[in-house]
């Protein structure tokens, strides 16, 4: 044990029973393997540089093929010497010549320790192979004109229901979530989980893709996967997929690792988004909120237009209603004017009346005074006429005998009788009219005579 | 033949479609340059268009439905008739 480049362990300290040394601190041992790892024979390593990651310090990524991998790790300015040499930047999927020893990192008490390649050079062993393949894939699908059908889908703006395909696990399912959250968006949302980064993964996406446009419904589906290594994302470079998703008559949003990654599917596919956020963006075009509010401001728009358009029949309205304010006005007024009007005839007949009735008392005292003047008037000339009247009858019977004797003779004096008795003829018409002279004798047809004793007819002889 | 030559037959509008012409119709109106028979055809379109967007916007509005594919297509096998 004196060779031990270990301190030596207390009495009593190991497990009873083993065979082996010990126990010694594990800081020691750490930097006792470090040594024996560093003491290592210095090589070169060709493979596949995958998985890069640079940090403030130091760049890591992986070296492998098929049979196994490295992990490895240069400091940053070596790597940045690499890259002045060399005419292309080592990049995910190359193949790479690597020149270095192991290392180990021991560690600390707040550290963890880790293995690595310290790479001291390095240089690209031409186009890597898988970057190579999935150039020609793409050339390939381009030739067939597969690079397009999607792009010329129409993609509804906002759509009823999505489909979206990523893993069950990932963080691009939260990211979905909460970007359509922000759109405002609740419609129907169908998950297709599915693999996405090993060798089952390829067939389970192209199985969800047609089940949720068949199934689902779909109407446009999201293919969304968090970032990773080149091998991380080869699922999506898959030819199957890639054809499936071309044909396919649902518009496809790709998103898949990060911005700087660039997968088949990507260029397949209908839109490519950097983020899963982004890929639920695009997904529903409009922002239902600000739509939501639009639409309202468009409707209070119309309303105002269909107002004003009605406006000036309102307005008709309003004026035929002044008019007809006004006409109820005239109306009222005329009315009034022909109450006055029709009332002022009665007034006046009231006044007539009333002077008539007072004119006609004044007419009745008058006459009731003139009737007993004109009665006492009277009573005075009957008085007279009575005297007069009683004296004159006393004169006549005096003297009228003699008056009448001698109007008598008087009369019979003028008798044509009495003539006639003497012998005269009377001629006459035959209506006893007197015809006094011969012409007029002459021209009567008829005559009658009259004698004294009676009348008889005569012709008028005209020879 | 786009979708508005085809009469009877016409699919009713997408929301897009419906949101785009909405817009147009109100420029239209904004520039006053419409008569009136035209104003009231245009307001009576743009509100059968509006319902339109209202109906899809209602259809996304109310509540977020979460399904999973396999258990839909579980569902579907299950109601399938047997053959």
């Amino acid at each position: 044990m004196s060779t031990s480049p270990f301190s030596a362990p207390p009495e009593d300290a190991g497990i009873p029973g083993s065979t082996l040394a010990g126990p010694f601190p594990v800081g020691e041992y750490a930097a006792a393997l470090r040594a024996k790892l560093r003491s290592l024979t210095r090589v070169q390593l060709v493979g596949e540089l995958v998985n890069l990651r640079p940090s403030r310090a130091r760049v890591y990524f992986e070296l492998r093929d098929a049979d196994g991998a490295i992990p490895c790790a240069v400091w940053l300015k070596d790597w940045e010497a690499m890259l002045a040499g060399d005419a292309a930047a080592p990049a995910e999927g190359m193949q790479v010549v690597v020149a270095g020893g192991c290392d180990y990192y021991p560690g600390s008490a707040t550290s963890s320790p880790g293995f690595s390649f310290a790479v001291t050079d390095l240089r690209l062993a031409g186009e890597g192979d898988l970057l190579a393949r999935i150039d020609r894939l793409r050339k390939q699908l381009d030739a067939e004109g597969l690079l397009d059908p999607q792009k010329r889908l129409y993609q509804p703006v906002l759509p009823r229901t999505i489909g979206v395909i990523t893993g069950e696990s990932g963080k691009a399912r939260d990211d979905i979530l909460a970007a359509l959250a922000r759109r405002g968006w609740a419609g129907r949302l169908v998950w297709g989980f599915a693999p996405v980064q090993d060798r089952h993964a390829a067939p389970a996406i192209v199985r969800a893709l047609s089940d949720l446009c068949a199934v689902g419904r779909a109407e446009v589906v999201i293919v969304a996967r968090g970032g990773g290594s080149l091998a991380d994302l080869l699922c999506f470079c898959d030819e199957t997929l890639c054809r499936t998703v071309a044909l396919l008559g649902t518009p496809v949003i790709a998103s898949v690792g990060h911005h700087t990654d660039r997968t088949l599917l990507d260029d397949v596919a209908a839109v490519s988004c950097s983020t899963p956020t982004h890929a639920a963006e695009a997904a529903v075009g409009v922002d239902c909120e600000r739509a939501r509010a639009d639409q309202a401001n468009a409707a209070a728009r119309l309303r105002h237009h269909a107002e004003r358009a009605v406006r000036p029949r309102g307005e008709q309205a309003a004026v035929a209603g002044r008019l007809r304010d006004h006409a109820r006005q005239a109306v009222l007024a005329r009315a009034r004017l022909l109450a006055t009007l029709s009332r002022a005839p009665a007034t006046h007949l009231d006044r007539q009346r009333t002077r008539l009735h007072q004119e006609l008392r004044e007419v009745r005292a008058a006459s009731t005074r003139r009737v007993a003047s004109e009665r006492r008037r009277t009573r005075e000339y009957a008085l007279a006429l009575r005297r007069a009247t009683d004296m004159s009858i006393a004169d006549c019977r005096r003297r009228r005998p003699r008056e009448l004797e001698q109007l008598a003779l008087a009369l019979a004096g003028h008798d044509p009788q009495r003539t006639l008795e003497r012998g005269y003829v009377l001629v006459g018409t035959t209506d006893g009219e007197p015809l006094l002279t011969a012409s007029r004798a002459r021209e009567a047809d008829e005559v009658k005579l009259r004698f004294a004793d009676g009348t008889i007819p005569a012709k008028i002889d005209r020879t | 033949m786009s979708a508005s030559e085809q009469p009877q037959t016409d699919p009713p509008p997408t929301y897009e479609q419906a949101a785009a012409r909405v817009e147009e119709i109100i420029r239209r109106l904004d520039s006053g340059e419409a008569s009136l028979n035209e104003t009231l055809d245009l307001v009576k379109e743009g509100k059968g268009l509006i319902e339109v967007c209202a109906r899809e916007l209602a259809a996304v509005g109310d509540a977020l439905e979460e399904l999973k594919l396999d258990e839909l297509v579980g569902r579907l096998e299950r109601e399938a008739p047997p053959t």
